[in-house]
């Protein structure tokens, strides 16, 4: 196979190609700068497909309108080849690449995704009202299997992490506290400090995130697969409504089981935090309770674990509405499922700092 | 004598346990237009996806233009694949770029053309598919399925392959899409000299557009040949296969 090549002969005014013309031929072109091409010379051409023929035909008239070169010399196969090929060569004029947003845009249009995403969420809670509101006088349209199936999912699934990270999480925050704490003797004060941290704010938060991760993710990724393979159209088809079969028993599912978690996270950190006390500031593990039993009030708990349903909401709206709003492509599934955790990272931190500052403010 | 372009020799698949193929034999000469037919269940997907190297069979020896698709290094290889095209049963497009950029795909991958350039010749492979150019920058969950379709085979087409595997390229779209989707295979076989391999379930195809047909059956070739010739042979499923054919005219007239 002889490569391509191609020479421009400038006094006849005729671009002559040899040698097999395919796509990778295209660096052979010699540049031709204004001039134009009046005879295309195929003799020594050995061998041509569409892509090279479409090489050679755009070199010697760059626009579909320019007269057409005689062509000379080409074998009757490549000749045909050619003339299909300038048939159907309308098509393909150059593209003129549209420019690059600028920073304003970008900006504007950023303005416009979270502007839609919160009028969306407001939408996707109007029409969750009146699907339960319906659901509330039929009880036997519950999807009680489901609703058992999600529980188990989000739930008893999460329990391992949950447990591992908050048991850290207390070992880790006990060390830092009691280390300052040994210098002042106040180690006994290190199981208050603990208490209050870990119950008020670091076990809801945590488990609100990691669940947001875990199953939030898990959601989108479902129901926008379900979207994709027209499964949602499907159960709307059969005369149900998809909001009662797949968003109101992950919704409850979440209810349950995010509190519940909150509260397990809760006994993880306290006993991280008791092992750490008992190791570093020689506080027994019998003291610790004694002293926990002492200090701790039922409205510490309570804090922590009223902030779980109103996260567990949030993540499910969210993730729910994501899922739902894929449009039939793999990338918007990535990126719907990426634009969940983010949404209900968000939310969980502004509902957080707002809590925070309600609580000061009830002082409670 | 014609160069051989797809040898099939003594391959036997079992997939799961269950045999598929078992000592099945064919080849395959340049130019030529090919259907390969069989009840469901006879292998003839999975025969495909040997012949592409996708799927390794038990024994045997597969080679597409004189080169052994399962011996060779993973160079050769890819050597080998720019010289077939494929089109998968469902297009398999890629769903998040668009239909220019899913044609230019195998263009930015294995030449060094500048992008601009690979995305003309897409259009020019979408407009020799038979597409509008309009379509271009449409996302392919935008298009009709015999669209897809068109689509698919224009990415088949973007290397300019001497060879084209179709699974099922008609299944799926009406009557006349279908008609229309054979007219264009046939053109596009004649016009760039392909060899087509095709795996069909539609009789209209082979009788409009194949050259020679070969049936698969129980893992074997039962036979080859024009479609008058495969009537003499006398099998059961063949006979049903055809006679599931209504003679022409016959539903024309009303009652």
């Amino acid at each position: 196979m002889t490569a391509a090549q191609a020479h421009f002969d400038a006094t006849h005014g005729a671009l002559i190609a040899s040698g097999a013309w395919h796509a990778d031929a295209a660096s052979a072109l010699p540049t031709l700068e204004g001039q134009t091409v009046r005879i295309l010379d195929g003799t020594a051409i050995t061998q041509l497909d569409t892509n090279g023929a479409w090489l050679l035909l755009n070199a010697a008239r760059p626009q579909a309108s320019d007269p057409m070169p005689e062509l000379r010399g080409f074998q009757p196969r490549h000749l045909s080849l050619l003339n299909l090929v300038a048939q159907h060569s309308a098509s393909t004029a150059a593209q003129i690449e549209p420019p690059r947003a600028g920073l304003r845009a970008s900006i504007g249009r950023g303005t416009l995704a979270i502007w839609g995403h919160v009028t969306g969420l407001v939408n996707f809670v109007g029409q969750l009202t009146v699907e339960l509101a319906l659901l509330m006088g039929k009880p036997e349209n519950w999807r009680w299997r489901e609703l058992g199936a999600q529980v188990s999912a989000v739930f008893v699934g999460a329990i391992p992490i949950v447990i591992g990270m908050l048991f850290l999480l207390g070992v880790v925050f006990a060390y830092l506290l009691g280390d300052q704490a040994q210098q002042y003797g106040a180690n006994i004060f290190v199981v208050d400090g603990m208490l209050l941290a870990i119950l008020r704010e670091i076990s809801p938060v945590i488990v609100a995130v990691l669940v947001a991760g875990r199953t939030g993710a898990a959601i989108t990724a479902q129901l926008g697969t379900m979207k994709v393979t027209e499964e949602i159209d499907a159960i709307t088809t059969l005369g149900l409504s998809p909001l009662a079969v797949l968003v109101i028993p992950r919704m409850v599912a979440l209810l349950i089981a995010l509190p519940l978690l909150v509260f397990i996270g809760d006994i993880a950190g306290i006993v991280g935090g008791m092992l750490v006390a008992q190791q570093q500031l020689d506080i027994s593990p019998h003291m610790f309770m004694d002293r926990l039993t002492d200090v701790l009030r039922l409205k510490t708990l309570l804090v922590g674990i009223y902030k779980a349903p109103v996260f567990a909401v949030f993540i499910a709206l969210i993730a729910c509405r994501m899922g739902l709003s894929v449009t039939r492509d793999a990338r918007s599934v990535g990126a719907n499922t990426t634009s969940t955790v983010v949404q209900s990272l968000v939310a969980i931190i502004i509902l957080n700092a707002i809590f925070a500052v309600m609580f000061v403010r009830l002082h409670i | 004598m014609s160069e051989t372009v797809i040898d099939v020799r003594d391959v036997h698949t079992t997939l799961g346990g269950n045999g598929i193929h078992g000592g099945l034999s064919l080849s395959v000469a340049r130019g030529e237009v090919i259907a390969l037919i069989g009840s469901s269940g006879t292998g003839k997907t999975v025969l495909l996806r040997e012949i592409i190297g996708l799927l390794k069979p038990q024994a045997g020896q597969i080679e597409l233009f004189g080169q052994a698709v399962w011996d060779s290094t993973p160079e050769q290889m890819n050597a080998l694949r720019r010289r077939f095209g494929v089109l998968f049963q469902d297009g398999a497009l890629f769903s998040s770029l668009s239909v220019e950029d899913n044609v230019a795909t195998p263009l930015f991958e294995h030449t060094e053309l500048p992008h601009p350039l690979c995305r003309q010749l897409a259009r020019l492979k979408l407009s020799l598919a038979g597409l509008p150019a309009d379509v271009a920058t449409k996302r392919p969950s935008e298009l009709s399925g015999g669209m897809r379709k068109r689509v698919a085979l224009a990415r088949a087409l973007a290397l300019d392959p001497e060879l084209l595997f179709l699974d099922e390229p008609t299944s799926g779209l009406d009557p006349i899409s279908a008609r229309a989707f054979d007219k264009l295979i046939r053109l596009l076989a004649d016009s760039l000299g392909l060899t087509v391999f095709l795996v069909t379930h539609d009789l209209d195809t082979l009788f409009s557009i194949i050259d020679r047909v070969i049936v698969l059956s129980d893992g074997r070739v039962l036979g080859s040949g024009t479609v008058a010739e495969l009537k003499h042979i006398d099998d059961p499923w063949l006979n049903d296969y055809f006679a599931a054919r209504a003679p022409k005219g016959e539903t024309v007239d009303g009652n």
